[in-house]
């Protein structure tokens, strides 16, 4: 697995991808994110990491639409996500406008959330099929060449329930591909794998980041995979980014005190940085 | 002996109307309970508070008053039924009310994550609903739906207070005319049994066959 992160960053001078612009959001009494802001660039592979309750994974359902913001401003793509023109002013975005939005993001689920009812096969077709009209026989053809990628190929007939941990999340990954978002998020996706399953799902990020320019964002605790794979590390906590840069400077000299206490923390757990 | 016969003639005509009460007041009931019940969950107040209304009707009176409305009170605004559209009526706005929580509690239960699924994915409501959420659903109501139907046919016994021949009622005539309880309603206790086995193996039938592909390879 080479990091090949310098041809990479053709991404610099081009406008951002996602522009988040000084968020908040609280559940109830609690402020998970404050504040917040930060730019992704087309094409970057950026590491979200940080403790429990950070608000790393919150900022991606965000993106996803999957939890609203109280205040702030997200753009995707130069365009207001949860706001739509309108009246000669902006007003709260409608289902259309959401719909055309999230057209946009792919997301991964940490329990990968397959379809239990459809074979592998289905779980990957429906979206193009409901969401873009592609005929049944270009969508097939074309979620075979995603479970190919995957190395799922045989596979697809059979029911998620006969797949395991990493195969599910591979499945779910094909799946989310299928409509060719710009920008995919991927929330823990190996948390819940056993540990000899884990690699078979980064191999898998691995070649999407050297086959494709998409825009990734990676919640994760492989601080190893994160080092190598992304090319900008954010490090969270309490609901605010504690420190942000390269991943050599983050893994091997964190300013912060926070972030050098984490990392204590994580490599006495057992985890290799 | 050949006497029986002739009885047992009348009380198997009446098991046609129950069952035709039965498999009607069902379809009936179906429909509301899909109708009630997303009615339940959907984003407007007005119709939530619709299907809210009828629901707690339906459950909170009984089905002999109701039935008696359908037959006997409804003529006085103009609208006049027979005694099986009356039944089928009764029948299906009741036991369809008990299936609308049926289906809202089934919806409820599929699990937050595959809604995010469906809008990570970008569909719509309907069609979260319509190839996600429902198809998963359906399995669960099935054994409720299965003893809902078994209690229609049960409660359709009451349909012989409006005059409408069903078993039971013919199981009263035959009793009159013969002054014999044993027999005729012995006889409709095997039908009336029988009928509900009917159900109860038709559903568990369905039943594995929608849930195969979930353990096994589908086709």
């Amino acid at each position: 697995m080479p990091p090949i992160k310098e041809t990479r960053t053709k991404a610099a001078g081009q406008p951002p991808i996602i522009e988040i612009d000084g968020i908040s959001k609280s559940f109830g009494a609690f402020k998970v994110l404050d504040q917040l802001s930060f730019n992704v660039a087309p094409g970057e592979k950026l590491a979200l990491i940080g403790p429990s309750g950070s608000g790393k994974t919150t900022i991606l359902r965000i993106l996803m639409t999957l939890e609203g913001i109280d205040s702030g401003d997200i753009r995707i793509s130069g365009e207001h996500l949860y706001q739509m023109p309108g009246n000669g002013g902006l007003r709260p975005a409608d289902e259309n406008h959401l719909h055309k939005m999230r057209a946009q993001i792919g997301m991964v689920f940490q329990l990968f959330n397959l379809f239990p009812h459809k074979c592998v096969l289905d779980n990957v077709t429906l979206a193009p099929m409901l969401t873009k009209n592609t005929p049944r026989k270009q969508a097939e053809e074309q979620a075979m060449q995603l479970l190919e990628m995957v190395g799922l190929a045989d596979k697809a007939k059979s029911m998620p329930s006969q797949l395991s941990g990493g195969q599910k999340q591979r499945v779910a990954i094909a799946r989310a591909l299928a409509l060719q978002p710009k920008i995919m998020l991927f929330d823990e996706v190996t948390s819940a794998l056993d540990p000899e399953l884990v690699e078979e799902v980064l191999n898998v990020l691995w070649r999407l980041s050297e086959e494709t320019d998409m825009t990734m964002l990676l919640v994760t605790h492989e601080m190893g995979f994160a080092h190598e794979f992304a090319d900008r590390v954010l490090f969270f906590d309490r609901g605010k980014i504690v420190e942000d840069g390269k991943p050599e400077e983050i893994f091997r000299n964190p300013k912060q005190e926070r972030t050098q206490t984490f990392l204590k923390k994580i490599i006495a757990a057992g985890h290799r940085v | 002996m050949g006497q029986w016969a002739g009885y047992l003639q009348l009380i198997l005509e009446g098991a046609l109307v129950t069952i035709k009460l039965t498999l009607l007041g069902s379809v009936l009931a179906l429909i509301m309970a899909f109708v009630a019940g997303l009615g339940r969950i959907s984003r407007f107040w007005a119709v939530r508070a619709l299907a809210t209304a009828y629901i707690e009707f339906f459950r909170g009176t009984s089905i002999f008053v109701q039935l008696f409305w359908a037959y006997f009170v409804l003529p006085l605004f103009g609208f006049s039924l027979t005694p099986l559209q009356a039944g089928v009526l009764a029948l299906g706005l009741n036991v369809g009310a008990y299936g609308a929580e049926v289906v809202r509690g089934a919806i409820r239960s599929i699990g937050k994550e595959q809604y995010e699924a469906c809008i990570a994915l970008n569909f719509n409501r309907w069609q979260s609903l319509r190839h996600i959420i429902l198809p998963q659903a359906f399995v669960l109501m099935l054994p409720t739906f299965g003893n809902n139907a078994i209690e229609l046919l049960k409660a359709s016994a009451v349909v012989s207070l409006i005059s409408l021949s069903d078993m039971t009622f013919q199981a009263q005539v035959v009793r009159a005319q013969t002054g014999s309880t044993l027999m005729p309603f012995l006889t409709i206790l095997v039908l009336y049994f029988l009928m509900s086995s009917v159900i109860s193996y038709s559903i568990r039938g369905l039943e594995r066959y929608l849930t195969r592909g979930l353990d096994g390879v589908r086709s």
